[in-house]
Formats: C-alpha cells, structure tokens, sequence
C-alpha cells in the first residue's frame, strides 16, 4: 500500500513535469510571436483615468498584456495637458516599446510625438490625434463623426413643422474631436436648409457644464429644436437639462461616445439620447491590441514612418436599432478582451 | 570630585550645546525646514522611482521648473508685500493665448511677441493693483474675481479662435520660438535658465534694492511703511504688476513648449504655486521670505507632482497630496512664526558646569578682609538723577569727570565740583568701560558698537568694531556685541574685555546661567589699526587695568569670580596667571589706587544657590525651559562692595553700603584726588567716597602717563 501511494507520487509528479516541459507546437511564426511579446513594455497616457473609455481601453489592453506576458505602464495626467507631457516626457526617457496617447489637446504634444519616434518607440495615437502623426491612428474619424451627427440632426430637425433651430455643444475645443466634428457636421448639415445652428458653445467634457450651457440654451431658444453634444459624458448633463425643463422628446439630443451601457444604451432607450453614434470602445480595444501585436513583433522602420489609421466603424444607435449587444461594461471587457462571447 | 560630578563636567567640556541655538538663530534657519523636506522628498523619488535621476528627465523637470518658478517669484513679490494674487493662473491662460494667436495665427516675430505679451500681463495685474492698492479692496476677493473673468474671457476667445489655433503649424519657423520651447543651452533648459537669471536679479532687487526694502517693510507693517513715509499704494499695486508680468513670461515658455490652446491651461496654478512659496517658507502674513524660499519651495512642489505621475497614482491622487502638503506647510508656517523666538530664547540658553570653589567669609566683625561694613554710606552723590547707569567714569588732568550714559552719551562733569554736566559727544551706543589715553582722548567700549575714541576736539572717533573671525565658530564672532572695559599700554595698544559673544548689552545677565567661556580679551593696535582676539574662551571678562610694569594687566572674569594677570610683553609674555581665584562676589572694574595697589568693584555678591545651581546645569536648563524668563534664578546683583587688592592678590579691604541706599551695585570705581568715585551700570548717580588717608594730589592720569612717558 505504502509503496502503491509513492508509485503514484512518481507517476504524477512525472506527468506534470512532461506537462510542463512541453514545448508549443511553432508553426514557423508562433514560437517568434510569444517571444517577441515577452517582457515588453507598453506605455499609456490617456486623458485621464476614471472614466468609461480609458478604463474600458485599459481593460481590454491589460487582458492581452497579461495572457501574451507584457507589461502596461499608465501614467494619469487627470485631465491636465501640461501633466501629460511630464508623463510622456517621463515615458520617453524609460523607452518602452510602444508608446500610446490619448491627447486632450491637439497641439500639445505634437513635438513629443517626434520626440518619442527620435527615440525609437511606436507612437500610437488613440481615438484622438495629435498633428504629428506618429506610426498609428485607431479611433474615430472624426469628420465623419461630424457627418454623421450632422446628419442625424438633420433628419430629426429638419422636417416641415420644425424650428430647425439647432444648437452644438463642444468639449474642449482644441481636440480633433471638437475640431473636425464642427466642420462635418456644418458639411453635412449643407444638405439641411432650414436647419441653423443658432448656438455653438463649449463644455470642455464636462458634464456640469454642459447642463448649464444647456438649460441657459433652453431658455434663450424656447422653440429649440435639438442639440448636438459632441460626447456623452457631457450629454448626460445636457439631458438632465433637457428633462428638467420637461422636454425630453421634445429637444432632440444627437450624442456620440464609446457606447457604454449605462450613459449609451440605458439614455437611447429611455429617449434621453434622441441618436448616439457609438465608437465601440471593444471594437476600438481590438484594433489597438493588434496594432501592439504587430509593434511588438517588429518596430516600425524608421519610427514615424509609415503612418496609418484604423478608423472605427461608427454605429448609429436609436431606439429602433438598439440590440442587446450595441453596448458594453468595462467588467465584460475585463472578462472578454474586446472579443465578445 | 564625585564621579557624578566628573560626568557632568566632562560632558559639557566635550559636547558643545550652546552651537544648537546658534545655529537656530541663523536667519538661513528658516530655510532649512524646505531644504530638509527637498532633500527627503528627493531621496524618497530616488528609491521608489529608479529613472528619476536620468539626465532626460531632469532636463523636463527643469523645463516646467522654469515655467512655474517666474510665477512662483511673481507670487512670493506679492506675498512679501502681504497680498496673494489668485489671479496668476487666469493671467498665464490669458498670456498662454496671447502668445499662440500672435506666434501662429497671426505670424508676428517672436521678439516682438514677447514684449506685447508681457505687457499684456501687467495691464492684468495693473487692475489688480489698482483695485487692491489704490481702491484697497480685499486682495483675495478681488484677485479671485479677476481670475473668473479672466477665465470666462478666455473660453470665449477659444471658442471663436481656438481651431485655427489647433491646426496651425506645430512649430513656427522662428529659432527664438523653438530655443524657449525646446533648446537647452549649457545643459540647462531655456526655460529654466532664463528664469534662474530672473531669479538671481529678483533677489539682489529684493534685498539690496530700494523698492524691494519698500516691498518687504509695507508686508512687515503696513502702518509702520507708511508711517516711515513709503508710498503703500503705490508699493502694493506695483507688486501685482510685477506678478502679471512674470505670470505672462511662464505663458510664453509654456507657450513654445507646447502650443496648446487647451481650456485647462493654467487651471490650479495659483494653488501649486501658492502652495510651493508657504512651503518654501515665504509667509502668507507677509514680509518674510526671500527668492531662495520660493525656488526651494518650487523645486519641491514639482519633484513631488513628477515624482507622482511616474509612480502611476490615480487620478486626483496628486492634487490631494499637494493639497496635503498645502496644509501641512500653512501650519508650519503659522506655529512656527508664532513660537521662533520662544523657541529660540529657551533653545539658545546654553548653561555648563561651572565649580566654584566655598565662598570666603564676609561675616561682619570677623578678621576676613571682607567683612561687612557701612563704609560707602551716606557718600556724595553726583548728578543724582540726571544721569543714567555710568557704568564707568573717568577724570581728566582739569579734574573734569567723564561717564557714560544709557542714551548712548559720554557726559561730562566739570570739575572741581561736578555740578555742572554736559552732553560731551554722542555716540549712539550706551559706553561702558573708558580710559583716558596719553593725548587726553576718553577711549570707551561701546556696548553693541565696539571700541571709540572721543578727542578733546569732542570728534568720534571708530577705533575698533571687529576682531578676527575664529575658525569653525557659528557665531560670526568677528562683530564686537560687548566691549566692555578696557586700558591702554603704554606703547598706545588698547587692550579691551569683550564680556560675551552669545549676548547684547540688555541680555548680559543670561549669561551667568552659562557661566561659559564666552568671552575674551582683545588688543586693538593703533599703529595698524586692526582688532586680534588675544585670550579667547573667558568667563564673563570684564575689567581690565594695566599692571603698572609695563607688560601686563590684570582682569577680572565676573562669573569666574576670579582675577587674573597675563603678560603681553616681557620675558613673561604670553603667560596667563591667576591672582584671586575666589572672590566672594563677581568682579567687575579694576582701577589703580594712590597706594601703587588696586581697587575692583565688586558687582554682586554670590550666593550658595547660585553657587549649587553652576554644577547642575541639567537644573538650568530645566529652569530655563520650563519657567518665565522673569522667575528664573540669576546671581545676586543687589548688593555689592569694592575691595582693594596688592599686585600679588592679597586683599587689603572692603567698602560695602549695607542698607544698599546710594550703591547697592558697584560696577566701577576711580581715585583722584583723595576721593574714589563709583559707578554702577543701573545707578542714577555717581558717588564720591574720601578715602581717609589717601594722597589729595594723587591722580591716575599722572601716576599712569607721567611714569611712563
């Protein structure tokens, strides 16, 4: 008996050993991949920390960064360019491997992104671009997002009976994501004759200021008929403005963001959010992970080369459209990476 | 001696502790708190964070250092003349825009730019100054309103301006415009390096300037500024200006670096830069700070906020521990300015073991030479209430009485009856010991002042007001802080007592709580016109009088309760004796009588408490920490007596005044002429004594000077 039990020990302990020890299988560019992605670093300097997007990019970065073994390094410039750049000035000088921005100002960081290609580290630009290219875009095109909106308010402003009075409410104005979404959307709205923007102001993605510019809005403009606020973040105080005066349904509000549940789906189907063009965070997260899969695998030659863009498919999300997968939390892309299921 | 007793004594003769409240009372000490917290905030990033010492790192520190440090001085200008200006960080946004839409909208030359923006940022602060200097509203109120117009101002700027201003060129062709952004030259970031310079100059303005006294007198007191003939107004409004102007420098900088428009552009500024001046030590009170404060304070605000964005904190995390720092720095800054001088008074007592041997008897009727008697009763009084604490007198060939005066006079008495007085010169200084030298100048130690000459033309003369600095002192103990007594050898030299260097003319009784070696003997040499310290390390030296022969002297330690004898020529000379090593009081003057002996005022009389407490100096320091200064215990300085000693330190007699009626406290005495007269440095008057027996035609003046020349 005593001999069976160390038979069986051996036994185990060698079959876990060989369990182990068992090389995967390399099919020529598999056994180069995880290697390649081994001990690697990866830098990110959002925004800020602490909101859907970022926490929902970083889930989706970290889950990869975990399974393939490399590491994420965040720095948080909570909302402060100035901030930002000692961080990325503070990342260059530790020389990941890749270096990825979400810049609140379009200008700011620009001789940072040469600077960080100078010193050989991939540059990817997230969702909003800097004027300096660097190696890679993934996120919105933000003129098309322009068009989009545009276009959504046209169609609900623009019929007969309407005022076709219309008001935009900017974030912060010197990102792309103010910049040329005004221009798009004044395109667009060419189509639209009688629509007239009668309001253009700036919230800075700040919701309590939204609401405020909003209710003031409603008062100046009583036969308003819509609103376009260029994020969510900032509608949902745009819509709290919207309810209080009793006109939910009455102003329609277009919006765009990452299409969260909470502030997308949940504000679209109780009628708060008229149209919300969604930039789908998990689609997002999934074009950036295989950008860093392929930086990984090799650097872009010379840094800042050959810049190009994966542009997100937007999704136009109303009532009659919304499914039950139009939107996403940051604990499912905790627990999915991005990739559904 | 008990084994306690040799402890005690060696561990106050080795471990100096009286240098721990000299250097407290250094006025770089206030600095020295934020040099403290740099040098652990350093050392802490050091360890937490490995690359934060890389040159490339450090190289953008000192880039944003730069930017915030030219509005940190602006502030601390403002703060010294007792204001705060909230509005800095609305001005640099403003500015910030300025700067951009010239630079890149509008194509304008740099070096035109820069003008246009600064003055852009003085008009700012101009308002500011205006409102609070000239219309005296509230500085916090008003700076706080014109940041909130400031603001709205420029949201709406941006609003119109803002994506001509995104989509411009990055980088502007001007090479002026890169070298503010980008370039370094010496290693040194432009920024930073420009902002040094502004710094170093902002530092001769503030403390070597006219207007930068001006500045820091309206923030010390306002009403006394202005009582003293300052404009105030015009002070206080010409510091927000120079705010404004500095905050739109840092915008320009910022400006190149990164050419963002961006909403939040100087949002929190004034409070890290509010935060960085309090820590550095600049005081929200006003009147206290300097541009060291604020670059030490500056340099640690941004080592902390870099050090914590490289440690990954989340969001908020670093406003809140700046927010922390904020407060821990205002506190520090109010108990701190309230408690110093408390502090320092206590930490700066030093006492030591001091072992006097068992005082002599004074019993009255005894055979002891210094029995009690009612000798100095009922003495003449001279210039009874008119004059105030002669401390030391001297008469001239025409019999003519000369003493110093608490108002810093040396008045004389006319001789021979010495009712009539005059003001002889004003010195300024209360004068204590004096000599007449051969020409007939009075030659008098200056209390706080040093050694003077008064000339028979009545000229003041400066003789002496340093000596040599000793190596390793804290104390810069080359400034004379009490001169006290002095003769005149006979080849002209001035050897004179500085009685301590830890204590001004008004504190030297503290020093007994000592009873250190805190003083020393001085030689002034005429014929080079320099002081050197001769004997350093004394006890509360005090009288000094020439020993007739030529080549030495004796004086007197007063806490030593001793009299000592050195040699400076001679074949003695350099040898250092000790004649009466236990008086039963504390000796100060020591004058020659008509005898060929020597007469020394005994200034009070010892004690066996006082006497106990000198070999307990954990008991005064104790004392010294836990009472009121106006309880502590102090030697007995209400009676005293005057003794007469033989070159060899026998005693011949003692004069005392029991009742303590005219001279409870004899300070000095002098014989001419058959009568000794006696001073006392709290006396309203100066007494004459006849002496029974004595030479009427003696007189020092010709026993000294008639001998030796």
């Amino acid at each position: 008996m005593k001999l069976n039990k160390k038979l069986l020990a051996a036994v185990t302990s060698a079959l876990l050993i060989a369990n182990v020890a068992a090389e995967p299988k390399d099919d020529g560019l598999s056994a180069n991949f995880y290697k390649s992605m081994k001990g690697k670093t990866v830098g990110f300097v959002p925004i800020s920390m602490g909101f859907d997007l970022t926490q929902g990019w970083l889930a989706g970065m970290q889950r990869q960064a975990t399974e393939l073994g490399y590491k994420i390094v965040v720095r948080d410039p909570n909302w402060n360019v100035e901030t930002g750049a000692q961080a990325l000035n503070q990342l260059i000088g530790e020389k990941p491997d890749i270096l990825i921005f979400h810049p609140l100002d379009m200008q700011a960081y620009s001789r940072l992104v040469k600077k960080a290609n100078d010193a050989g580290i991939a540059v990817i630009s997230l969702n909003l671009k800097s004027v300096n290219n660097g190696d890679a875009y993934v996120g919105t095109d933000w003129y098309d997002m322009g068009l989009k909106q545009g276009e959504a308010i046209g169609k609900l402003c623009g019929g007969p009976g309407k005022s076709g009075k219309v008001a935009i409410i900017q974030g912060v104005v010197t990102t792309p994501g103010s910049i040329f979404s005004l221009v798009g959307i004044d395109d667009s709205l060419k189509k639209f004759s009688t629509v007239k923007v009668v309001a253009n102001q700036a919230a800075d993605w700040d919701a309590s200021k939204a609401r405020t510019i909003a209710s003031t809005l409603l008062k100046q403009h009583e036969d308003l008929c819509g609103i376009i606020d260029l994020w969510d973040g900032q509608g949902v105080g745009t819509a709290a403005a919207i309810s209080e005066a009793g006109k939910t349904g009455k102003v329609h509000l277009v919006t765009a963001g990452g299409g969260n549940r909470k502030p997308a789906c949940e504000n679209v189907a109780n009628g708060s959010f008229s149209t919300y063009i969604s930039y789908d965070v998990p689609g997002q997260v999934r074009d950036l992970n295989n950008v860093i899969k392929m930086y990984l695998q090799a650097k872009p030659t010379p840094a800042g080369g050959k810049p190009f863009a994966l542009y997100t498919p937007l999704k136009v999300l109303t009532k009659e459209s919304l499914r039950p997968d139009s939107c996403w939390t940051v604990d499912e892309i905790t627990k999915t990476g991005g990739y559904g299921g | 001696m008990s084994v306690s007793n040799f402890y005690t004594r060696w561990r106050y003769r080795l471990i100096p502790d009286h240098v721990v409240g000299e250097i407290l009372a250094k006025p770089w000490i206030d600095n020295s708190i934020p040099a403290l917290v740099l040098v652990s905030v350093l050392a802490f990033f050091y360890v937490v964070t490995p690359n934060f010492y890389t040159p490339g790192n450090l190289n953008d520190l000192g880039r944003v250092l730069g930017e915030y440090l030219f509005v940190g001085l602006g502030m601390t200008i403002v703060m010294l003349a007792g204001g705060i200006d909230l509005s800095v960080g609305a001005i640099f946004a403003l500015c910030n825009f300025i700067s951009l839409l010239l630079v890149h909208k509008l194509g304008i030359p740099v070096v035109l730019a820069i003008p246009i923006v600064i003055l852009v940022g003085a008009t700012v602060g101009l308002i500011n100054g205006l409102l609070i200097g000239y219309l005296r509203l509230r500085a916090f109120l008003t700076t706080l309103v014109v940041l909130i117009i400031l603001r709205a101002l420029v949201d709406m700027l941006l609003l119109k301006y803002a994506g001509t201003l995104s989509s411009g060129a990055a980088v502007s062709g001007a090479a002026v415009w890169d070298f503010m952004g980008d370039g370094t030259a010496l290693g040194v970031p432009s920024s930073l390096l420009i902002a040094l310079f502004v710094a170093a100059a902002g530092h001769v303005f503030i403390t070597r300037m006219r207007l930068g006294w001006h500045i820091l007198s309206v923030g010390g007191s306002r009403r006394a500024a202005f009582n003293a003939g300052i404009p105030v107004r015009r002070i206080v409004c010409l510091t927000y200006v120079m705010s404004g102007a500095l905050a739109a420098a840092a915008a320009i900088f910022f400006a190149s670096r990164l050419g963002s428009a961006s909403a939040e552009t100087g949002v929190g500024l004034e409070f890290v830069v509010l935060t960085a001046a309090v820590l550095g030590g600049v005081s929200l009170g006003g009147g206290r700070g300097s541009v060291m404060k604020a670059l030490l304070g500056t340099v640690i605000v941004i080592s902390v906020t870099n050090g914590l964005i490289r440690l990954g904190m989340p969001s908020g995390a670093s406003v809140l521990v700046l927010g922390v720092t904020m407060l821990l720095a205002v506190i520090v800054d109010v108990r701190w300015n309230k408690n110093r001088a408390k502090i320092l008074t206590r930490a700066y007592v030093s006492p030591t073991y001091f072992d006097l041997p068992p005082s002599p008897s004074t019993e009255r009727n005894s055979t002891s030479p210094y029995a009690l008697n009612d000798k100095l009763r009922g003495v003449d009084a001279i210039g009874l209430g008119e004059v105030e604490g002669p401390e030391d007198m001297v008469l001239d060939a025409d019999d003519n009485l000369f003493c110093g005066s608490r108002l810093g006079d040396v008045i004389r008495f006319f001789g021979p009856d010495h009712k009539k007085w005059e003001v002889y010169a004003h010195i300024g200084g209360h004068p204590l010991g004096m000599a007449i030298d051969a020409e007939g100048s009075v030659v008098t130690c200056v209390a706080g002042m040093g050694l003077y000459k008064v000339t028979r033309q009545r000229e003041v003369i400066k003789l002496s007001g340093h000596t040599n600095r000793t190596l390793f002192s804290v104390i810069d103990d080359s400034r004379l802080r009490l001169a006290d007594d002095l003769d005149i050898a006979p080849d002209g030299r001035v050897f004179f007592s500085e009685a301590t260097i830890r204590y001004e003319n008004s504190e030297w009784m503290i020093d007994a709580l000592e009873s250190r070696g805190n003083g020393r003997i001085i030689c002034y040499d005429p014929r080079t016109g320099t002081s050197r310290t001769v004997i350093p390390n004394l006890v509360f030296p005090n009288g000094v009088c020439m020993a007739m022969d030529g080549e030495s002297f004796f004086f007197a330690e007063t806490w030593a309760c001793s009299i000592s004898r050195y040699w400076f020529d001679g074949p003695k000379k350099g040898q250092l004796e000790v004649v009466i090593d236990n008086l039963p009081g504390y000796p100060d003057n020591i004058n020659l009588s008509s005898d060929g002996h020597f007469w020394c005022a005994l200034v009070g009389m010892r004690s066996p408490v006082f006497d106990l407490a000198l070999k307990t100096p954990q008991f005064r320091r104790r004392m010294v920490y836990r009472v009121a200064p106006d309880s502590w215990l102090y030697p007995n300085m209400n009676t005293g007596c005057v003794i007469k000693f033989d070159i060899n330190g026998k005693i011949l007699e003692s004069l005392w005044d029991l009742g303590g009626e005219s001279h409870p406290q004899v300070t000095s005495i002098r014989e001419h002429k058959g009568y000794l007269y006696l001073g006392g440095v709290f006396n309203n008057r100066i007494g004459r004594y006849r002496i029974p027996g004595a030479d009427p035609n003696w007189t020092g003046l010709a026993a000294y000077w008639g001998k030796s020349k």
